[in-house]
């Protein structure tokens, strides 16, 4: 079990020490119990940090963003940004690395082990609560428990869990700086890949009327994109702009920037805007399943990169985020690679 | 025009409502959705994922296609939408609250001819909320109610084995007439019945603006304060808040093109989105609107500030759909009582 106050304490500690700048982690939001990400620069205000089942965020999201942010005030990060990390999301801290958007230095990894459980599917959570909505949910061992109006409701965590905690390898954050709770790698809740495993079972032949009817459903607003932390570049096929505009750029290189994807949301720019996400994401997802989360209309995007990391682990026994100083998926090759091609 | 309709037989009723396209909410993908109805429909949804404005205002439109041949003159050839008349069925009254909204805007100085040539045929049917489909509804605050009329063309009132059916438009009126003889007239009993569960309905607590009259004066005050990037610190600057939203119309114009030579396409609109960080990009690659905190401002004061100065009403009519659909917890009701509050 994690001790909530013990994670109030570190960051209070620290941050009145000047040994991070900021810790970002979780509070209570304003919408029922849904926790939110938070910025906390004040000692005075550790105490608004929360750890419950609704932390469902991929925080190492925003340590892109505080890059970016000081890129542009060419300024130096001082004291590093501490940051509050499951298993996935440190992982993806680590890939981060290995691509040397920021050094390890300039990151406090407070990480939590999911220990037993992991983070809770709202659209699963529904049906349990029959239209109350939940003021409060806590981690119980192998229970959630939330409260509503009608009382508390107890629920076994695998049965509200989402995907992608049941299917997760390693619920620990291996590489963090200090670490809550306890390391239950190897814990099966469910078979890894078993969400692509029934959707294989099931898709009898008809993958692309599956998918067409997913893609021709998508309404680009690019959540998916902008809640992953691996979707960091300036210029993405999808902007309207897709290379950095200074003063030099000439009239005439914008007119005739090159259109990759059309913003409207049919399915020809719908397939070729999320396949190309998929295959940008091999061997860099790490599977914190935060963009099937943000997707306001459900597309199952999770499958496309699970597929994507099951054929990076069969053919290559690779494991994205594994180690900073390991190698990347596509950037590196195996002397024994089963394609002649390559060798 | 007020009349009795018993349940079971609104899916007669559309049935006879041949010279329509009917559409109502429908659980698909685990979201509600209006669909085409093709059989049976329930008007038990909480509230669509998307609001209904796209039947007006469609995430794209062709505005006109274009050829050219080498050396000859552009054709241009202009695309007016033909579409049948609709009947959209189950509107919540907060989205019933964004039609004349988006009127005004499609409208005002200017009328928009692709959004006014679907608009005309639109009819909507609307459905009082008896409790606030979402724990995210804050319709009272912004000037409406769950039991409002504004933007329908009929309201129908959900009272246990029958539907309280009220035309409020001439359209509306002739959806009713088109299945005349399946209404009742409604008895005093009747009558007093929609009151009362118009009254509870009215009285089922909701999320709070707490000084909406007092938000436009108080957030033109606050341009500048701090607050805006504090607020929008966890902001991953996507379009769920705008595209979900009954009254959000902000577009981009492209030219998309299917054959270079001879040249050969369409000019289309699409749907835009304050929250994107190339949405105020200038072509000299300056960007007036450069970080989350100007943008979210941009949202919000175009709800409570702008929208109220131009129009004199809140663009804001409290569906909560931005609030349920934000990945990282922005709360445009949390937003705007702290900004208000932040004035004193």
């Amino acid at each position: 079990m994690i001790n909530l106050q013990d994670i109030r304490d570190t960051a209070r500690d620290m941050l009145a020490k000047g040994e991070v700048r900021t810790v970002i982690g979780y509070r209570r939001g304003t919408r029922g119990m849904l926790a939110e990400p938070a910025f906390i620069t004040d000692p005075a205000q550790a105490d608004d940090l929360v750890w419950n089942p609704t932390c469902f965020h991929n925080l190492s999201l925003y340590l892109v963003e505080d890059r970016k942010f000081l890129a542009h005030l060419r300024q130096n990060p001082g004291a590093p940004i501490g940051i509050v990390a499951k298993g996935c999301d440190a992982r993806s801290i680590v890939v981060l690395m290995q691509e040397h958007y920021f050094k390890r230095e300039d990151v406090y990894i407070i990480g939590v082990s999911c220990e037993g459980t992991g983070v809770v599917d709202e659209r699963k959570l529904a049906p349990h609560l029959n239209g109350f909505q939940a003021s409060d949910a806590v981690f119980d061992g192998d229970d959630f428990v939330f409260t509503t109006a009608q009382g508390e409701k107890r629920l076994p965590a695998r049965e509200v869990m989402a995907d992608r905690c049941l299917e997760c390898r390693i619920p620990f954050p291996k590489e963090h700086n200090l670490v809550f709770g306890e390391d239950k790698t190897g814990r099966q809740l469910a078979e890894p890949f078993a969400a692509l495993k029934r959707f294989e079972a099931q898709e009898g032949g008809d993958r692309w009327n599956f998918w067409s009817h997913h893609f021709d459903r998508c309404i680009r607003c690019f959540a998916c994109r902008s809640v992953c932390p691996m979707c960091y570049c300036d210029e993405c096929v999808v902007d309207s702009i897709t290379f950095p505009v200074t003063s030099e750029t000439s009239a005439e290189e914008k007119a005739n920037r090159i259109r990759w994807i059309e913003r409207s949301a049919t399915r020809s720019e719908n397939i070729t805007y999320l396949m190309t996400r998929a295959m940008h994401l091999a061997g860099r997802c790490t599977d914190c399943g935060e963009c099937e989360r943000a997707c306001p209309v459900n597309v199952p995007i999770r499958l496309l990169n699970n597929k994507m990391e099951r054929e990076a682990r069969e053919k290559f026994g690779f494991e994205p985020g594994a180690s900073i100083g390991g190698p990347s998926l596509v950037a590196s090759f195996l002397d024994n690679d089963p394609g002649d091609f390559i060798r | 025009m007020e009349k009795i309709l018993e349940k079971k037989r609104i899916d007669d009723w559309i049935k006879a409502l041949s010279d329509w396209e009917v559409h109502a909410p429908a659980l698909q993908d685990g979201i509600w959705t209006y669909q085409p109805v093709s059989g049976a429909i329930r008007l038990d949804h909480p509230n669509t994922n998307q609001s209904p404005k796209g039947f007006a205002f469609p995430q794209r439109e062709i505005f006109f296609s274009f050829e050219q041949i080498k050396g000859e003159p552009p054709k241009l050839k202009q695309v007016l939408p033909k579409t049948p008349q609709h009947a959209v069925f189950g509107v919540r009254p907060c989205d019933g609250r964004g039609v004349p909204r988006m009127d005004k805007v499609f409208n005002d100085h200017v009328e928009d001819p692709y959004y006014n040539a679907r608009r005309k045929n639109v009819a909507y049917v609307g459905l009082a909320c008896n409790k606030p489909p979402s724990p995210n509804c804050f319709c009272l605050s912004v000037g409406g109610s769950p039991v409002s009329t504004d933007g329908l063309d009929v309201q129908l009132t959900d009272m246990g084995d029958r539907y309280f059916v009220k035309a409020i438009t001439e359209a509306g009126k002739a959806l009713m007439k088109a299945a005349d003889g399946m209404f009742s007239d409604p008895s005093a009993a009747e009558q007093k019945q929609l009151k009362q569960v118009h009254a509870e309905a009215v009285a089922h607590p909701q999320r709070k603006v707490n000084d909406p009259d007092g938000a436009p004066a108080k957030l033109k005050a606050n341009f500048n304060s701090p607050l805006w990037e504090e607020m929008a610190r966890a902001c991953i600057g996507c379009g769920i808040c705008t595209f979900l939203c009954p009254t959000c119309h902000c577009f981009d114009i492209n030219d998309e093109v299917q054959n270079k030579a001879p040249l050969k396409g369409q000019r289309v609109r699409t749907w835009d989105n304050c929250q994107f960080p190339d949405f105020t990009m200038h072509s000299s690659g300056h960007n007036p609107r450069e970080n989350t905190g100007a943008r979210l401002r941009q949202r919000v004061n175009h709800k409570f500030q702008y929208f109220h100065e131009n129009f004199g009403m809140h663009q804001c009519t409290g569906c909560g759909r931005c609030i349920t659909g934000c990945p990282v917890g922005i709360d445009i009701v949390t937003v705007v009582n702290k900004v208000t509050e932040h004035a004193g």
